[in-house]
């Protein structure tokens, strides 16, 4: 196996002007470079659908527009040589200027990051560094706003963190005798991985054979195929030799991050706290590309008519490239963005009416026979399970609420406050109709003749215990013990199409296929066992029989019409019959919000700006809880990076676009054990709900865990010392100079 | 510089190699397929790549291979099996302190460097054994209740014997 290279480009926008490979080539390397990649352009996230996908990404670049991006690529015997070889391209640019700040790169006159790109199939003008654009209106806002009692408002400013899952993007591809190809990619959707690369080379899908491998960790960086799959792929293809591509941590910081973003919000409520109007702009700082910016837009405005009942509402939202790590999906997708400035403005707003915050939320919450959209406007579906009140009741209780202080009443070096956030994530982005987003789960499931089950999906886990969940839910349907239901390892010959393991979706979208699968194994199975015990099929029904530790058929009214499921299959299998098999797709028709409430007490040390966590109360809302250890890990994982984000990962870009943490994990916080609570200060629950629509009642978990929790940092410093902050992370440096401007105005 | 034939002993077997000297303890491991040894940044920022050396756990990003030259290397997967795995693999797989799985390793090493010099630790000694690494899944508390059950069920063992 070869082992592959990139060459990162030194500048956050250039245009490449020459490149010199020879001296690369001369010690024995295959080196590509843009001439030798298929010029097509392409989105590297193809869940959005084709009409309305833009396309502005090669395999490698002639133009970079971030720091880091792969200009040229080797592959050579050695790590070592790969190194030398890629040190000894010479490459000639030139330098563009810079563009970091979304609103100076929308001024005329700012350098175009983009002339044009693709949007569907068709080429369009990229102006003001625009990538889109989308406003949605619902309802008479100026007529809610002229007849609000009262109007919140903030401006809202959410940085741009790095994912830091713990493995790097990573690829191995084998190229094929018969002219395809072997990929193990780092991914969420081996799926999509697969079809694009099948477009981009232009070799039949048939012949692309992309495999699951366990990754670590993604957070939503992997839902797009990542740059490294077909920078590896098209070193194979060029070398005829199986290459090895992994990205060190200073690339793949570059790489990919949360969507920075500004948000302008403002909220209309009348006296009684009845929320009428709200009117938001969001300018998106989506970095180098637009992976899915247009979808992006959609689900900001989604997020917030789906936290409260909103009438009336008018949405702005403009995406806009700059010279940075290219923004993609992290836990949330959006959603901590937009629920830390709705939950900071209720707030307020609770505080201007002297009205509870809790009792603010409980009457204007999107819950129960609601409308929700947090996916866009056209994901819509109706509230069927809501735990909100519970979760808020128990968590208040746990915490305190109702004693905490007034806001800013402290006093003394050491100054504590109680804060709430609540929030929620789709499950899914299922719908009645379609979006413009793909949404569908694919399983097939396969009655072995010991009576074991094989469960094929290309469902991926990405430590959330998602497909551990899965074998639960066959085990469930099927009356076969736990350890006799098996995961298959996956590529995508062999399974059905499934989207991506995103969007909160594992356990409810693609839990509800392999169940749908299930069900239909199971009408198989007493289909054929009413053939051999000759008995009516629907007078059949299964069980586990503990003693045989394996599922049986039988007939409650006749006890010796029984057969155990090995011996059913055994039977199809020696008398040359068949294999007791089902294959299923499923489109989830709802996507339902699974809620969480944040309760958070902190301690601010008013003389160094630290924020300690005292105590933090979490409570999940996912319908019937699968797997209680994965899922309580899910919660504990959602506060350790919530409170990063809420306090210290800042993810900064110096003006000539390099990363002020220079990749370096360390000097980009990310949260260690001493940036997280004491295990007795930590206490996560359970609402008691059931999901109609989901597996056995299950709906997501894993985005909502994230989504309130800054919101609730940030109430809780506001309850602490007085001050409320509109941007993150809320450093110790920022906590101080609030404190002395608050000192100066009113000491 | 030139290469040199050295001697690793990892997990109680031994290996001739011959490497170059910018070769690290990490990539040596990896390359004899230890691959429970994980690669976070090579930098020394997430202990990822944590195994213990000559009875000290150290970051294997951070050594050079040639520095392990005769020395008794232990990794994770030389601390138990899957029929008899080390109370702390139990543990950690136990406690639901493994989601995607990359820090355990680390993990493990730097608790039982922790262990294996004091017994019962209490939270903030295990907290503090376990702050050079880094875990982006868990938040942590499982991490901390399984090296508490290792320790317990430890100490348990001890007492038996």
């Amino acid at each position: 196996m070869l082992h592959g290279r990139v060459l990162s480009s030194p500048y956050a926008h250039a245009c490449v002007k020459r490149i010199d490979a020879t001296a690369a080539e001369a010690i024995g390397a295959v080196v590509i470079t843009f001439n030798d990649i298929p010029s097509v352009r392409y989105n590297e996230r193809i869940i959005t659908i084709p009409s309305v996908l833009h396309k502005d990404h090669y395999v490698l670049a002639d133009k970079v527009r971030r720091m880091g991006e792969a200009v040229a690529a080797v592959a050579a015997e050695t790590e070592e040589l790969a190194e030398k070889a890629v040190r000894a391209i010479k490459v000639e640019y030139d330098v563009l200027p810079v563009l970091t700040d979304p609103i100076k790169a929308m001024k005329p006159g700012a350098t175009p990051i983009y002339d044009t790109v693709l949007w569907g199939e068709n080429e369009i003008e990229i102006e003001h560094n625009i990538a889109c654009a989308r406003s949605i209106e619902q309802g008479d806002v100026d007529r809610a706003f002229a007849e609000a009692d009262v109007v919140v408002e903030g401006t809202f400013n959410l940085s741009k963190v790095y994912h830091a899952q713990m493995e790097t993007k990573s690829a191995i591809c084998r190229p094929e005798p018969n002219g395809g190809l072997t990929v193990w990619p780092t991914t969420q959707s081996i799926h999509n991985v697969r079809i694009l690369l099948g477009q981009i080379f232009d070799i039949p899908l048939s012949k692309v054979n992309v495999k699951r491998v366990p990754i670590g960790g993604t957070f939503g960086s992997s839902i797009q195929m990542n740059p490294p799959i077909p920078i590896c792929a098209a070193l194979a293809l060029k070398a005829h030799r199986p290459v090895k591509l992994t990205l060190t941590r200073e690339e793949d910081a570059h790489d990919h991050t949360r969507y920075g973003e500004q948000i302008h919000l403002q909220l209309a409520a009348k006296k009684d706290g009845t929320l009428t109007g709200a009117k938001m702009e969001a300018i998106v700082d989506i970095g180098a590309h637009n992976i899915q910016a247009y979808s992006f837009l959609g689900v900001t405005v989604g997020w917030l008519v789906s936290l409260y009942k909103i009438p009336n509402v008018r949405y702005h939202g403009t995406a806009v490239y700059t010279n940075k790590a290219p923004s993609c999906a992290m836990q949330g997708f959006g959603n901590p963005q937009v629920t830390f400035a709705t939950e900071s403005l209720i707030e307020e707003l609770a505080e201007k009416l002297d009205i509870d915050s809790l009792e603010l939320r409980l009457k204007n919450y999107v819950g129960l026979g609601d409308t929700f959209w947090g996916q866009g406007p056209l994901v819509r579906s109706i509230v069927e399970s809501d735990g909100v009140p519970e979760l808020l009741h128990r968590g208040a209780e746990a915490i305190g609420w109702s004693d905490r202080p007034k806001s800013g009443s402290g006093t003394g070096r050491f100054r504590s406050g109680i804060g709430l956030g609540r929030g929620f994530h789709t499950s899914s982005a299922g719908a009645p109709q379609p979006g413009d987003v793909i949404d569908f789960s694919g399983a097939m499931v396969k009655l072995n003749v010991d009576g074991s089950v094989d469960v094929i999906t290309a469902l991926m886990d990405h430590g959330g215990g998602t497909l551990e969940a899965l074998n639960r839910i066959v085990s469930e349907a099927l009356c076969v013990p736990l350890d006799k239901v098996n995961m298959a390892p996956a590529e995508t010959c062999s399974t059905v199409y499934d989207c991506v393991t995103h969007a909160t979706r594992g356990v409810y979208a693609g839990g509800g296929a392999v169940l749908k699968a299930a069900r239909t194994l199971r009408e198989e199975i007493l289909t054929t066992a009413a053939h051999y015990l000759n008995v009516q099929a629907h007078a059949l029904t299964l069980k586990l029989n503990k003693d045989l530790e394996q599922g049986v058929v039988y007939t409650p009214s006749i006890p010796d019409r029984t057969m155990t499921l090995s011996e059913l299959a055994t039977r199809c299998w020696s008398e040359s019959w068949k294999t007791i098999a089902a294959v299923e797709s499923y489109r989830p028709v709802n996507c339902p919000p699974a809620y969480v409430t944040v309760f958070v007490e902190v301690k601010v040390d008013t003389w160094t700006g630290l924020v300690h966590t005292v105590k933090a109360v979490m409570g999940s809302d996912c319908g019937t809880v699968i797997c209680p250890a994965m899922a309580i890990g899910q919660l504990e994982g959602g506060l350790s990076k919530g409170a990063g984000y809420a306090l210290y990962e800042s993810n900064a870009w110096s003006t000539d676009g390099q990363l002020v943490s220079g990749g370096y994990w360390i000097d980009s916080k990310t949260s260690g054990i001493s940036e997280t609570p004491h295990i007795d200060a930590f206490t996560a629950g359970f609402a008691h709900t059931y999901e109609p629509s989901g597996p056995f009642g299950a709906k997501g978990i894993g985005e909502a865990a994230i989504n309130p929790v800054a919101a609730a940092y940030a109430n809780a410093i506001h309850n602490a010392i007085g001050i409320r902050f509109y941007e993150l992370p809320i450093t110790p440096e920022k906590v101080l100079i609030a404190l002395k401007k608050k000192e100066r105005i009113h000491g | 510089m030139k290469a040199k034939a050295i001697t690793l002993n990892v997990n109680g077997r031994r290996h001739q190699v011959t490497l170059f000297p910018n070769v690290t303890l990490l990539e040596a491991l990896r390359d004899l397929s230890y691959t429970d040894v994980k690669n976070g940044c090579e930098k020394g920022d997430c202990g990822a790549c944590a195994v213990e050396l000559n009875g000290k756990v150290i970051n294997s990003c951070l050594v050079l291979a040639w520095q392990a030259d005769g020395a008794q290397i232990l990794t994770n997967a030389g601390l138990g099996t899957m029929e008899s795995p080390h109370p702390l693999q139990e543990a950690f797989a136990d406690a639901g302190a493994v989601q995607c799985g990359y820090c355990s390793s680390g993990m493990i090493m730097a608790a039982k460097a922790l262990l294996d010099e004091n017994p019962n630790p209490s939270e903030t000694e295990i907290r503090e054994a376990i702050s050079g690494n880094l875990c982006r899944c868990t938040g942590y508390t499982q991490i901390v209740n399984a090296v508490q059950m290792a320790a317990e069920k430890m100490m348990q063992q001890r007492a038996q014997e």
